[in-house]
């Protein structure tokens, strides 16, 4: 630990510690209490400066007590004083108590329609009147569905109370109130707004706090956020030096904080300080949030702002997002289409029920099977007239025939999605070694999907590429130094030790020799101008670690850029390496020479000025402005009448770089009189202690100071494609997935890196959109338009499929359209024209869009076309894009985690995508479908034999089939076969569907589940319904045969039916398979020996009677056969006359597996 | 659920919360792998056309064997409900319902061919719907079985009191019991029809109490069928076991009893009958059957004739697919097949 300690760590009980390392360094000013303060001790500064900042920080108490009141807007936190008018620290991610449990679930549960259509039919039965089945047996099925989901819940639940316990009663060191430095434990859940909370190293933080004091003299202290955002990088986190101060003296404590209300912005906080009679700024940089873990720090001590379900990170764990699938919501239209056979079939039962009565109205009281009256009242029993009685006919109708709408299907659909999310974490193909994550399926809901993408839309940075950014060309002042070759690691030597940069950066001879005094000295304050800036004008926090070596140091340079790291580990190469960093001043070795560097101000980057800039105090008492950033953000401040020369020539390097799919930025400086300079500063310091917009205060002070800079040269990064891009692509596009790409590079960078992906090939006509203005995009795009039917007409001459044509006559279009034409299309009457336009194009790349603008294009193919979208990305600015396409995938990679968090689906790298989509994508699909249509075929035989048996009982809706057998048919007969073939099913094995992308295309043109597919199944279901009534209804004409008997013949044989269907289409038939499908037939005939044993049924003791008979076997027999015959016919005959894609690739793998001689798969 | 259903919730339902990076690497095994060695089957036209013909081999004779079977059988069947009614009576209703007039009628019934012993005796029904809901429903299993619950009648309506004294039995099925009856005889010999084990076995025992017996039974303002000796315990009571297993469908048949005697062709056998049961209120029909039986029960061609048509279908389609298969021959696994290898036949 203490070897990773900032080089000017100083001991505590040192009163004024002086940098060990360096003499270069001026004396540390004694506890400044503002940085502009700051900077009149180390440059030397007129005393009349400080006054004025002084002055104009005093604050007036009795505003400052209004102000943050005001609009509610702030809380004031008063530091020390546990404040009980705030939430308590105590979390509670666990949705139920055991009080609530049953109701809320409850709830849950029946807010799905289906529940609520079962659940009326179940009330339904309670009367009396319609009363088809026992109460006990009509319950069940509900039941049973409810009571498996509640369990899921329940245990769930008891998971997540399990883990607030822990984290409740977790203790953290707290300041006893009225005390100074005497900190004991309590429990995570006492904690509360305002108290002081002392944290050790590795400790987790137990809520938000601000940062008082840490055991760095400096006030740093670093947090790792991997549990907040993912990254396992160290973030610094500054107590101001105020407070930092007050308390390294005499251990007190004091003062008013005034922040925002909570909110779930994890990179933004402002506050202000009350002290002293002062006011401080506080910002995202001096806030540590819970969930974090102090690290390399000793100690730090903070106070609570936000406690409890307040905390950024509780408010941001919001769950995974919530999508149907296609599957479901096209499974509603056959659900509307079995609800209207339903009503047909009670429709046809009830009038024919009418008719029977209407035929019969004067026998009912003598006929002993109807018995109008009850004697012993002398009214009529149960009989309350015509209407009524077709009413009530109905009404159990719908009863007797409501498995039609099958109930266990959602529960199946449930627990098949979630072995198959099982299996997809469980593939060692989806497994990342490099940052060991898994693959995770965060929605539940939309596995199917994954087999019916029609376009995938990526974020290139760090889903392409890997977001290693490697420094590869450097040009300064318009001089090109890019022949990197070697890699001589530069050292600094420290205290007698040797610390080396980790990462070496290849560097340019020539320009290493010009560097080392090779040139004049003019030049070599530029190119150490250059390289300052790269060493300075970034937010990196160099970390000393130890090597095996006790005299070898490792400096690693920890960020949360990685463009900024490529830079500082560049700088470092030439030998301007970054040796410390606090937030006050900045430590470079320049060539050998300790300089200490006071960073006065930092105005953040951000995607409006799209750059960066540094107030630098030097050593040499001049104040200086770095600014990096994109090229058009920085041409655009310089002062371009005067270096134009250079100008020219920096843009034209800028331009090989890019095109080489380097990512480009500008370094330009600017020195500041002392004029200019105080004006910033008043500006600034009353920008950051702004408390209401602050960021647009800070904005506009950046904006004014960032102006007629100087050009120092430009970078070039590489930004490397991850393992298998290229081929992923290619295969994607194979698959007949279209992929664009919508990145926030510049149009070369992204042309470059659509070559290197293979996006792009040369063969392609590329309609390049990049205007300024609404009209001329719209000119550009009917051009575009006009370009495409020429080619549609003059490749579709002599082909019948305009579609292939273009595919396969080689012109394939790709479209390059930019950020700024994309403002003037999306959201106008243009969108449709560039809808038709990107339709034709087989390839789109999108450069220079904003976060919003990729979601925009999104809903551009979501909203005009049934294709199924997909978006995938790994950083913050791809959130909005992954939550508005059907399926969201992250990238747990470098840029954070919340891509992750707002996806559907995470995974480690870009190329992960094919095996996602071409095999589980594939599978899941293909099983979900066969599994919705099946549910459906099976019920609705069965209920179809239920449904002709009621024309043999004078239309009464009597059952054969006991209650028991009926509503266990669903849930308990037919419904694991099915659930087990959904898991484990597979029609083509993965080397298979890897090797043939194309066969990816059934899922996209619904191949599986459509209409026609469910009108076969449901004819499938009509013959067989009749094979199972019939064949025994005529075998049994004018016989003994009781109801009981026949009925459990009923109810086995349309078991065995179904099965055997499923039998016949299961493609692979493994050990587990075999056990679920023959264990079902067997489970039911136990069930059925079970009812029949039970002496009160009237059925009793039936089915060992009937299955003594061979009459019994024989028709069992028969019904199998005759039932599967028009199955088989079918399935033979499409499977050898019109085969499938899909068949012939499962002839291609048993051939092989046949010429290997092996019967198991290998893959 | 399954096992396997069970071990994915663990990988699976991790919601929101924390995320779990760093997560182990997936142990590798064929189960997590979904490779699992398994058994592929393709419908070749091998395998289609060994189907077809190996269906056609079994179906085809147990379809002979079943027709032969039930050609064997011989069956007297007599409608008599018509018959037995007075040609001048005109409300066939009031005749039955009138308990004064007698309704003992004879029948004389000529075998057709020689019948082997045992020969059954059936009374069949037409159009009666025993399983009619508001009928089978009325019916108390727990009185039926357990003397102590005897005052169980809540599911009989509206046969379950009169009075306010249960009945036993109770409900419409106990108390429409079939009552006509037919006494048998042979050359002027009267022809002894067995009833004892006419009912299941396990009803006898285990259904219908020894200790229960019938109390307060047809005494109502309508008599629906039977009356049953109140001194003979249900389980001996071996018709209303029978008429209790209620028939599946509206025409049934209910065994009667037992012939223990060899009848030749040309016998004539007398019937006398008691035509008590009323059937004549809802229009259903009345026969007396005397049958033989085979290993498949009683007379019905539909078996035999099944087994042969799905046979013979199996056959045809058999010969329909080779001739297919022939005509139109594909290679399987020909990659040619394709349907991106297929499509741009010009070029």
């Amino acid at each position: 630990m203490a070897s990773e300690r900032p080089l000017l760590d100083a001991s505590p009980d040192a009163p004024s510690p002086l940098p060990p390392a360096s003499s270069l360094l001026p004396p540390p000013q004694r506890e400044p209490p503002l940085r502009a303060e700051r900077l009149a001790f180390s440059v030397d500064i007129p005393d009349p400066f400080i006054p004025s900042s002084h002055r104009d920080h005093q604050p007036d108490p009795s505003a400052s007590q209004r102000e943050p009141q005001e609009g509610d807007e702030s809380r004031a936190v008063f530091v020390g004083e546990s404040s009980g008018a705030f939430v308590g620290n105590s979390i509670r991610t666990a949705k139920y108590s055991v009080l609530t449990f049953l109701p809320r679930n409850l709830f849950e549960q029946f807010r799905r329609l289906s529940y609520v259509y079962f659940l009326a039919i179940t009330v339904l039965n309670q009367l009396p009147q319609v009363a088809v089945f026992g109460r006990g047996a009509s319950v069940l099925p509900l039941a049973f569905v409810l009571f498996v989901t509640a369990v899921k819940d329940a245990y769930e639940d008891f998971r997540r109370h399990r883990s607030d316990r822990q984290e409740n009663n977790r203790l953290a060191a707290v300041l006893a109130p009225g005390t100074a430095r005497e900190f004991s434990p309590k429990k995570w859940k006492h904690i509360r707004v305002g108290d002081v909370v002392r944290v050790a190293s590795s400790e987790t933080l137990p809520a938000d706090m601000v940062l008082l004091a840490t055991s760095d003299s400096t006030g740093v202290a670093h947090v790792q956020t991997l549990n907040l955002d993912g990254e396992t990088n160290l973030k610094t986190r500054y107590a101001k030096q105020e407070t930092q101060l007050r308390f390294s003296q005499d251990g007190s404590i004091g003062g008013v904080l005034h922040c925002e209300r909570p909110n779930r912005n994890i990179y933004g906080f402002q506050a202000n300080l009350e002290i002293d009679g002062k006011r401080v700024s506080l910002g995202p940089s001096n806030i540590v949030l819970r969930g974090c873990e102090l690290k390399n720090t000793t100690w730090a001590i903070g106070v609570v702002v936000y406690t409890g379900k307040e905390t950024k990170v509780m408010l941001n764990s919001s769950g995974a997002p919530s999508k149907r699938s296609r599957l479901e919501t096209q499974l509603n239209r056959e659900t509307v289409i079995l609800s209207i056979m339903l009503i047909g079939m009670c429709t046809t039962a009830s009038v024919l029920a009418g008719i029977w009565l209407l035929n019969h109205r004067g026998d009912l009281e003598f006929t002993q099977f109807f018995r109008e009256k009850d004697y012993t009242t002398g009214k009529n029993y149960n009989y309350y007239g015509m209407g009524m009685q077709i009413f009530i006919t109905f009404l159990m109708a719908v009863i007797v025939y409501q498995v039609i709408i099958p109930i266990s299907l959602y529960i199946s659909m449930e627990l098949v999605r979630l072995g198959q999310a099982y299996f997809m974490g469980a593939d060692k193909d989806l497994y990342d070694e490099s940052s060991r994550s898994k693959f995770q399926c965060r929605a539940l809901n939309i596995n199917e999907d994954l087999g019916q993408v029609k376009y995938v839309f990526s974020d290139k940075t760090g889903t392409l590429t890997e977001n290693k950014m490697e420094f590869q060309c450097a040009s300064i002042r318009g001089v090109d130094y890019s022949s990197g070759k070697d890699t001589d690691g530069y050292s600094v030597v420290v205290d007698d030790l040797i610390w080396t940069p980790k990462m070496e950066v290849r560097t340019d001879p020539q320009l290493l020799k010009l560097l080392r005094g090779g040139g004049t000295d003019e030049e070599r304050m530029l190119f150490l101008e250059f390289f300052l800036a790269l060493a300075a004008c970034n937010t990196i926090v160099p970390l000393v670690l130890d090597t095996r070596d006790p005299k070898q140091k490792l400096i690693d340079y920890q960020g949360e850029s990685p463009d900024e790291q490529a830079l500082v580990y560049a700088a470092a190469s030439y030998g301007i390496v970054l040796v410390e960093r606090t937030s006050g001043y900045v430590v470079i070795d320049v060539l050998g020479e300790r300089r200490r560097f006071d960073i006065l101000g930092l105005h953040e980057f951000d995607s409006d000025r799209k750059r960066m800039s540094v107030i630098v105090g030097c050593p040499d008492k001049t104040v200086k402005l770095y600014v990096k950033g994109a090229d058009s953000s920085l041409f655009g401040i310089t002062k371009k009448s005067l270096e134009l020369d250079i100008v020219r020539a920096t843009e034209a390097h800028l331009h090989t770089y890019s095109s080489l799919g380097l990512r480009t930025l500008v370094v330009g400086m600017r020195e500041l009189s002392r004029p200019e300079f105080e004006e910033w500063q008043l500006a600034y310091e009353n920008a950051s202690t702004a408390v209401l917009g602050r960021g647009n205060l800070l904005r506009s002070v950046a904006a004014n100071i960032e102006s007629s800079v100087h050009i120092l040269g430009a970078t070039g990064i590489e930004d490397k494609l991850q393992d298998g891009v290229p081929e992923a692509i290619e295969s994607l596009r194979q698959a007949d997935i279209k992929v664009w790409i919508l990145t926030g590079d510049k149009q070369e960078t992204a042309i470059s890196i659509g070559y290197s992906c293979k996006l792009l090939t040369n063969d392609m006509t590329q309609i390049v959109i990049n205007n300024n203005s609404k009209e001329s995009c719209r000119k550009s795009l009917e051009e575009a338009l006009a370009t495409t039917k020429k080619l549609r007409i003059t490749s579709s001459i002599g082909m019948l499929s305009p579609e292939l044509a273009s595919e396969s006559a080689g012109i394939t279009l790709a479209l390059i359209i930019d950020g700024n034409s994309l403002v003037y299309i999306l959201e106008t009457e243009l969108q449709e024209e560039l809808f038709k336009v990107a339709r034709e194009c087989s390839v789109v790349l999108c450069c220079r869009v904003a976060p919003l603008q990729k979601a925009g294009i999104v809903a551009l193919i979501k909203n005009r076309t049934d294709d199924m979208t997909l978006a995938i990305g790994d950083g913050a600015n791809d959130v909005s894009m992954i939550q508005m396409a059907d399926v969201g995938v992250g990238i747990s990679g470098q840029e954070g985690r919340q891509a992750v968090m707002a996806s559907d689906f995470s995974m480690g790298q870009f190329r992960f995508l094919l095996p996602l989509l071409l095999v589980h994508g594939h599978w899941n699909y293909q099983r979900m479908s066969y599994m919705i249509l099946y549910n459906f075929y099976k019920n609705a035989t069965f209920v179809l034999v239920l449904f002709w048996y009621v024309l043999y009982t004078a239309f009464t809706l009597t059952t054969a089939i006991t209650e028991w057998s009926s509503l266990l048919y669903t849930v308990l007969y037919t419904s694991l076969p099915t659930i087990v073939v959904g898991i484990l099913d597979k029609d083509l094995s993965k080397a298979t569907l890897l090797a043939y992308p194309k066969l990816y295309g059934s899922g996209q043109r619904d191949e599986k589940y459509n209409v026609n597919l469910f009108i076969l199944n449901m004819l499938e279901a009509l013959w067989q319904s009749l094979v199972v009534f019939y064949m025994p209804y005529f075998a049994y004409r004018q016989s003994t045969i009781d109801m009981s008997s026949l009925g459990d013949l009923w109810a086995l044989a349309p078991v065995i039916v179904v099965n055997m269907q499923l039998a016949t289409d299961i493609f692979r038939w493994n050990w587990i398979i075999h056990a679920f499908v023959w264990g079902t037939i067997a489970a039911t005939t136990i069930c059925l020996f079970v009812i029949d044993s039970i002496w009160i049924l009237p059925g009793y003791g039936a089915i060992f009677h009937i299955m003594g008979t061979g009459l019994f076997w024989l028709l069992l027999l028969i019904i199998a056969v005759a039932a599967m015959v028009p199955h088989f016919v079918i399935k033979a005959f499409a499977e050898y006359f019109t085969p499938s894609d899909i068949q012939i690739a499962r002839e291609m793998e048993k051939v092989d597996d046949v010429n290997q001689g092996k019967r198991s798969e290998i893959l | 659920m399954s096992s396997q259903a069970a071990g994915s919730s663990s990988g699976g339902s991790g919601d929101g919360g924390a995320p779990r990076r760093n997560s182990r690497k997936p142990k590798y095994s064929k189960f997590t792998q979904q490779e699992l060695p398994a058994c592929k089957p393709i419908l070749t036209p091998k395998w289609v056309i060994s189907v077809f013909v190996l269906v056609g081999i079994i179906f085809v004779p147990i379809g002979v064997v079943s027709l032969m079977a039930s050609k064997k059988v011989v069956e007297i069947v007599d409608r008599y409900d018509d018959a037995c009614v007075p040609d001048n009576t005109t409300d066939k209703l009031a005749y039955i319902q009138n308990s004064t007039i007698p309704k003992t009628c004879t029948r004389t019934l000529k075998v057709p061919k020689d019948m082997k012993s045992p020969i059954f005796v059936y009374y069949q029904l037409d159009n009666f719907y025993q399983n009619h809901r508001r009928y089978v429903k009325s019916r108390s299993d727990k009185q039926l079985r357990d003397a102590s619950k005897a005052n169980d009648t809540s599911t009989c309506d509206p046969e379950s009191t009169i009075n306010g004294v249960a009945i036993v039995p109770c409900g419409l099925i106990a108390w429409s019991t079939f009552n006509d009856t037919y006494v048998l005889a042979h050359n002027s010999k009267n022809l002894t029809v067995d009833k004892k084990d006419i009912s299941w076995k396990s009803d006898r025992e285990h259904k219908f109490g020894s200790d229960v017996f019938p109390k307060n039974f047809q005494k109502g303002s309508l008599i629906g069928g039977k009356a049953l000796d109140p001194n003979k315990s249900l389980s001996e009571q071996e018709d209303l076991i029978v008429w209790m297993r209620t028939a599946a469908l509206p025409t049934f048949r209910k065994l009667y009893g037992r012939i223990h005697v060899n009848l030749t062709e040309n016998d004539t056998i007398t019937v006398t009958l008691e035509n008590n049961y009323n059937t004549y209120s809802f229009g259903g029909k009345k026969k007396l059957v005397l049958s033989t039986s085979t290993w498949l029960g009683g007379k019905n061609d539909f078996l035999g004739l099944a087994y042969l048509s799905v046979g013979g279908l199996c056959f045809f389609l058999a010969f329909a697919f080779t001739l297919l298969y022939l005509i139109k021959p594909r290679n399987l696994g020909d990659n040619n097949y394709l349907s991106w290898n297929r499509s741009p036949a010009g070029r």
